[in-house]
C-alpha cells in the first residue's frame, strides 16, 4: 500500500451560484491521519467528502489526492486510491449478494478472478464477517449491511478511506464492532459524523465544520471537550461526558 | 405483509431459487437461453388448430420442473397477473373464426380451437421464462446474453432494472405505510394525493439511482458490467443436455408423438 496525503486549498463549491455549500475550505490530512468531520447537520460534511471523490466537480480551488489534482480525466485514477463509504448501505449495495458485491471493485480493476477472490476474503476477515460471503444483502440487517459496505471498499485496498456516518442504524454491539474495526485501519481516514463519542475513539484529529467553512481544526481530546466551542457550532459535548448513572 | 412487501419478498425468493444447488441450475446458462428460445420458437411456430402437437411441447415444461424440483403450483401463483392477460389473447378468436369443426360427437368453431392454441402458446412461452430465470440468477443470464452478443448497454440496463425494482418498490413501501399510518381510515391512496406521492416517488427514486451509480463509478465501474467473475466453461454434460433437448423439440415438432403413442396404444388393444 502507498502513502499519500490529501490537500485540499481554497475549495469553495454550490449547486447554484451564489448559493455556497463550501466556502474556502483548506485543509492538509496527511498519510496515516485519522480525521473525524463533524458539524451539524447540514453545514457540508457530505459534499466535502463528495467533493474528494470527485462525486461533485465543478469546485473553485485546487483538490490534491497525493500527486493527483481531481478533475475529470483522473477520476478513474483517484477512485483506484480512495474507499468512500456511503451513509445509506442500501445505496452502496446493489447485487446480490455479499460475495458478489465485495468482489465488484476488483473486478473492474481486471484483476483475475483468482485475485478476486483472495482479496474479497481478505476483505471480509478483516471486518470478521466470513460468514456472511455468500449471504443475500436483502437478508442482512442494517449493521451487517454497513459491514460489508466496508468490506466492499477494502477489496480495493484504497490508501484512503473516506466514511459519511458510519455508525448510523448500528446497534451498541455493531458500533463497537465497527470503531475496532476503523482503528485497525492504517490508511488515512476521514469520517464525517455526529456520532462524537465514536469519534474520540477512532479519530486523533477533529475538523469543525459550521455553515460550509471550517471553524476549528485540531487534536480531537481537546476540540471535543470544548464545550463552548462545540455548542457555538450547533454540537453538544460527547455522551461520555455527561454519564451520571443513578439508579 | 403488504402487496409491495410480498412482491419485494417474491423478487428476492426468485433470487434465493435461482440460487440454489441443484445440478440443472448449474447447467451452463447460455444452454438455457438457447433452450428457451428454441423452444419458445418452435412453440410459436406451431399452425393455429395443432393443439395435440402443442400439447406434446409441454413435456420440455413437465421435465423441466421435475428436474429442478420446482414447484408448478408456486409458479402458477406467481404468474398469476401474467398468464391470464396471455390467455385473454386468444379470445376474440370465436367470434370471428367460425369456420364448423367437428370433435368426435362435438360441433364446435374452428375460432374455439385456435382460441385454445394461442392460450397454450402463451401460456408455454411464460412458463418457459420462469423455468429458465428460476434455475438461472440475472446475473448469469446476462452472461449468457452477452456470449450471444446482445450489447452490453442493453444488457446492463436489464441487469440494474431488474435490481432497481427492489429499491423502487422499496420506495413506494415506505411512502404508502407513512401514508396509511397518518391516513387510518382510508382504503388506498386518496386521489388527490396521487400527483404529490408519485412526484416524490421519482424523484426519490432519482436520488437512489443516482447514489447507486454513484456507489458504482466509485468502484471502478466504466460502462462494462462484470456479471459474473469467471468465464463459466462449457461442459460436455452442458453439449450433452442441450443435444438430447434440441432432439426432443426436433422430434416433437416434426412428429405429432401423442397421436403416435396413442395409434400404438390403441393398436395394441385392438
Amino acid at each position: 500500500m502507498s502513502r499519500i496525503c490529501i490537500d485540499v486549498e481554497n475549495v469553495t463549491f454550490g449547486y447554484e451560484k451564489g448559493r455556497e455549500i463550501l466556502k474556502n475550505i483548506s485543509l492538509h490530512a496527511g498519510e496515516q491521519d485519522s480525521i473525524g468531520l463533524v458539524g451539524a447537520n447540514g453545514v457540508g460534511k457530505s459534499t466535502l467528502l463528495k467533493l474528494l471523490v470527485g462525486l461533485n466537480l465543478g469546485f473553485t480551488g485546487r483538490i490534491q489526492i497525493g500527486e493527483i489534482p481531481v478533475e475529470k480525466e483522473t477520476l478513474p485514477q483517484i477512485r483506484e486510491k480512495i474507499g468512500y463509504v456511503f451513509q445509506d448501505s442500501d445505496s452502496q449495495l446493489f447485487m446480490s449478494t455479499a460475495f458478489e458485491d465485495i468482489a465488484f471493485a476488483p473486478r473492474n480493476y481486471g484483476l483475475p478472478e483468482d485475485e478476486v477472490k483472495r482479496r474479497v476474503n481478505r476483505a471480509l476477515e478483516l471486518v470478521g464477517i466470513s460468514h456472511l460471503r455468500d449471504k443475500q444483502i436483502f437478508k442482512m440487517s442494517g449493521g451487517e449491511k454497513k459491514l460489508v459496505s466496508i468490506a466492499t471498499i477494502l477489496s480495493m485496498t484504497p490508501d484512503i478511506i473516506l466514511m459519511d456516518e458510519p455508525s448510523i442504524t448500528l446497534d451498541p454491539r455493531n458500533r463497537r464492532n465497527l470503531i475496532r474495526i476503523l482503528n485497525s485501519f492504517k490508511q488515512l481516514k476521514i469520517i464525517a459524523s455526529h456520532d462524537l463519542d465514536m469519534i474520540l475513539d477512532t479519530c486523533e484529529r477533529t475538523i469543525i465544520m459550521s455553515n460550509g467553512e471550517i471553524v476549528c481544526d485540531g487534536a480531537t481530546k481537546e476540540v471535543l471537550l470544548d464545550k463552548e466551542l462545540l455548542e457555538k457550532n450547533g454540537l453538544e459535548l460527547p455522551l461520555r461526558c455527561f454519564t451520571r448513572y443513578t439508579f | 405483509m403488504s402487496k409491495i412487501s410480498n412482491a419485494i419478498y417474491e423478487i428476492h425468493h426468485m433470487d434465493m431459487i435461482a440460487g440454489r444447488d441443484q445440478w440443472v441450475n448449474k447447467i451452463h446458462p447460455l444452454v438455457k437461453l438457447i433452450l428457451t428460445i428454441i423452444y419458445i420458437a418452435t412453440v410459436v411456430s406451431f399452425q393455429k388448430y395443432d393443439v395435440i402437437g402443442l400439447l406434446g411441447m409441454s413435456i420440455y415444461l413437465i421435465a423441466g420442473f421435475i428436474l429442478a424440483e420446482l414447484s408448478f403450483k408456486e409458479c402458477l401463483w406467481r404468474l398469476r397477473v401474467v398468464l391470464p392477460l396471455v390467455c385473454m389473447v386468444g379470445l376474440a378468436n370465436p367470434f370471428f373464426d367460425k369456420v364448423p369443426v367437428q370433435l368426435g360427437f362435438i360441433h364446435i368453431n374452428a375460432g374455439v380451437i385456435s382460441m385454445f392454441t394461442l392460450m397454450m402458446k402463451g401460456a408455454f412461452a411464460v412458463v418457459a421464462s420462469y423455468l429458465l430465470i428460476a434455475t438461472t440468477s440475472i446475473e448469469k443470464i446476462c452472461y449468457a446474453l452477452r456470449l450471444i452478443h446482445v450489447p452490453k448497454i442493453l444488457v446492463t440496463q436489464i441487469l440494474l432494472t431488474y435490481r432497481y425494482i427492489t429499491v423502487l418498490l422499496g420506495e413506494v413501501n415506505r411512502i404508502t405505510q407513512a401514508y396509511s399510518l397518518r391516513a387510518p381510515k382510508q382504503k388506498g391512496i386518496h386521489f388527490k394525493v396521487w400527483g404529490s406521492l408519485t412526484g416524490q416517488l421519482l424523484l426519490r427514486s432519482i436520488d437512489r439511482a443516482n447514489e447507486v451509480f454513484e456507489s458504482m463509478t466509485l468502484r471502478g465501474y466504466q460502462g462494462e458490467f462484470y456479471y459474473i467473475g469467471e468465464t463459466i466453461h462449457m461442459r460436455w454434460q452442458d453439449i450433452l443436455y442441450l443435444a438430447i433437448w434440441l432432439g426432443i423439440i426436433f422430434l416433437f415438432r416434426i412428429i405429432p408423438v401423442i397421436i403416435v403413442i396413442g395409434n400404438l396404444v390403441g393398436g395394441m388393444f385392438i
